[in-house]
């Protein structure tokens, strides 16, 4: 008796099994470890697995053949079409193309985030220089670090403005490092709280401005608002551009759970969610350099109208970055 | 097909697997088997213990190159930050390696895939792994960064702190593919890929037995695969007994006159194996697939 199934077993066996071998290989040891006439083979020897396993569907009743094949595709399949490059190469795509053509996608989302600080800033300004009993109910504790209404100017200017510079290691490494986490604790919470529908995103984002609106009061009734303005710039506009940035990407992932178009909201949110990622990741990288700046470069420099210029110079690099980087087309899968 | 084949599962192991169909860009629609919680929390756990050794090895390092005049200070924020990076790094870094699987998911047979079928991009890998910092490890920072001791305000923080890491590590259980909000962000989700071998085939060209077509219109496919996996088992007198019987149900239903002798049981299934699957695969041909015997067979009486 001949079966037909027998039959198209024994003429693809041989092919299902170096197929088998090479996947095999692959799961072990990696992409590398193949020769040029194999990679070659590969997708060949999957296309035939596949449609190997398509016949056997319907002509086989050899629940052990269909379920190997199964198998055996499945994992070709992730061979065939899993990621290529390291994660060096990713990084650097990312920063070449991927982060920059983020931004550039996100521009209603930036200018939300970045009005909902500006209100914030407005807010505390006004509330705090009429009356600076306000400062310490809007200010927590351990962000005053000691200043407040009972600072003096005199106080402000030679441990805060002026302080003196800590030293290399302190500087750079512990302090950086602090703040560092700090912010990217805050940048991530605003990021990750666009999944209740960005309303608390937008409170955190105004919240962190009214902080900083409080401190311009606080700065500006003692006469001390231009010194401040420099002293926080240096950092500040790529910290705070950082954190504009995370509240965008929270507000993509909101928009696209609160009104998802003609996809599902997992759809939806799966297909925004990747360049969303994009903008949080890519600011903490900001924030990283921000830290850097402020633990350790805005001592180092202590004059106003430098920190002013190294501030803007900030703003106008990080702006020519998002603006031209990875402008032009590519091949290949977007990363 | 998943229908198929799932029945089986259920009736021999006694397993539901959540299945879910992707369709590959050559068109072909695979099953492909949901991780489970405890397949995904052990996998985690591996890796974790993998970054967890990684980690203190490089505290042990640091701390024997930082020792002459350095302060404690510095040595715990560059381990700090070192192991922040390793662990974001670790996961990425196997993920692309080695098509969506770390060592912990490897050992576990668990991929990471594109939820629709397209190729795993590296974006993705990237966002789901960060996204893995803000489902654990910052609320968790955070939880055990504020005292927990004190009343009123500290209380409830650390209380919120704690309700969102729980929150979110809870979320795989309430949607149907398990998703975290990682794999939801990312478009992926976790998959298990178990490693199955090619057997031999059962089918066997000559036999003593012939069945006539009505003797084979008794079954369809459901009972012909189960008795393929009885055929497959390996040889053992508890084996040998199910055979016996199976082999005695068969004979009775199809009215097999004559008496199977013990030593010739084995031989009877594959014949009767070989003979029912040739009949049911040349009527599948002709359009006519039987799910199992209570469907109604094209020749019936």
């Amino acid at each position: 008796m001949t079966l037909r199934s027998a039959e198209f077993r024994r003429n693809r066996e041989t092919a299902w099994r170096v197929l088998d071998d090479l996947v095999s290989r692959v799961e072990k040891k990696g992409l590398s470890r193949l020769s040029a006439a194999e990679l070659q083979e590969l997708p060949l020897l999957y296309r035939t697995a596949a449609s190997s396993l398509s016949v056997a569907r319907s002509i086989a009743l050899d629940r052990n053949l269909i379920l190997y094949l199964e198998g055996l595709v499945l994992r070709a399949f992730f061979v065939v079409y899993g990621p290529r490059i390291g994660v060096l190469e990713a990084l650097g795509g990312f920063l070449k193309h991927g982060f920059p053509q983020a931004v550039r996608g996100a521009g209603w989302h930036i200018l939300l985030a970045t009005l909902a600080i500006a209100a914030g800033i407005a807010i505390g300004y006004l509330m705090v220089l009429p009356n600076e009993a306000w400062f310490s109910l809007l200010v927590p504790e351990s962000m005053a670090g000691g200043r407040g209404p009972a600072s003096t100017a005199e106080q402000l200017r030679r441990t805060e403005i002026f302080a003196p510079w800590p030293g290399f290691v302190d500087s750079f490494v512990v302090f950086a490092n602090f703040l560092f986490r700090h912010n990217a604790t805050i940048g991530i919470m605003t990021f990750g709280l666009g999944v209740f529908g960005g309303v608390p995103t937008l409170l955190l984002l105004g919240y962190q401005g009214v902080v900083l609106g409080a401190f311009f009061a606080l700065h500006s009734n003692r006469g001390l608002l231009v010194d401040f303005i420099g002293w926080v710039s240096i950092h500040g506009v790529t910290e705070i551009g950082a954190l504009i940035l995370c509240g965008a990407g929270g507000l993509v992932i909101a928009e696209k759970i609160l009104f998802p178009g003609r996809y599902n909201r997992l759809d939806s949110l799966a297909m925004a969610g990747k360049a969303a990622a994009g903008l949080a990741g890519g600011a903490v990288l900001m924030l990283f350099v921000a830290g850097l700046i402020e633990g350790g470069l805005r001592q180092l420099i202590a004059s106003t109208p430098w920190r002013l210029a190294i501030g803007a110079a900030t703003g106008a690099l990080w702006a020519a970055y998002f603006l031209s980087s990875g402008r032009r087309g590519r091949h290949g899968p977007a990363t | 097909m998943a229908q198929r084949l799932d029945r089986i599962n259920r009736l021999l192991d006694g397993i539901t697997r959540n299945r879910r169909e992707i369709t590959t860009p050559e068109g072909v629609t695979l099953e492909v088997d949901v991780a489970n919680h405890g397949e995904r929390l052990v996998a985690f756990l591996i890796d974790f213990l993998f970054w967890m050794l990684a980690t203190v090895l490089l505290f042990l390092v640091l701390g024997l190159t930082l020792l002459h005049g350095v302060t404690g200070s510095v040595t715990v924020t560059v381990v700090l930050f070192l192991s922040f990076l390793l662990r974001n790094l670790y996961f990425i870094h196997f993920e692309l390696q080695s098509q969506g699987a770390t060592p912990g998911k490897r050992i576990v047979n668990l991929k990471v895939i594109d939820r629709s079928g397209g190729p795993l991009l590296p974006g993705a890998i990237v966002a789901r792994n960060l996204t893995r910092e803000v489902e654990i490890f910052l609320p968790l920072g955070l939880f055990f960064a504020v005292p927990k001791i004190g009343v009123g305000a500290e209380f409830w923080t650390a209380a919120s702190y704690f309700g969102w890491a729980v929150a979110l590590s809870a979320l795989p259980f309430f949607n149907r593919d398990h998703l975290r909000a990682g794999d939801l962000i990312a478009g992926t989700m976790v998959i298990s890929v178990p490693r199955r071998a090619l057997l031999a085939e059962l089918a066997e060209a000559q036999s003593r037995f012939v069945f006539n077509r009505k003797q084979l219109d008794a079954y369809g496919a459901f009972e012909l695969q189960v008795l393929e996996e009885l055929l497959r088992r390996p040889p053992s007198p508890d084996t040998q007994m199910m055979q016996d019987q199976v082999c005695e149900k068969i004979r009775r239903k199809i009215g097999w006159e004559e008496a199977i002798p013990p030593a010739e049981t084995l031989d009877f299934l594959k014949a009767f194996y070989t003979a029912e699957r040739a009949h049911l695969e040349r009527e599948q041909q002709f359009g006519r697939y039987r799910a199992d015997k209570n469907e109604p067979a094209a020749t019936g009486p």
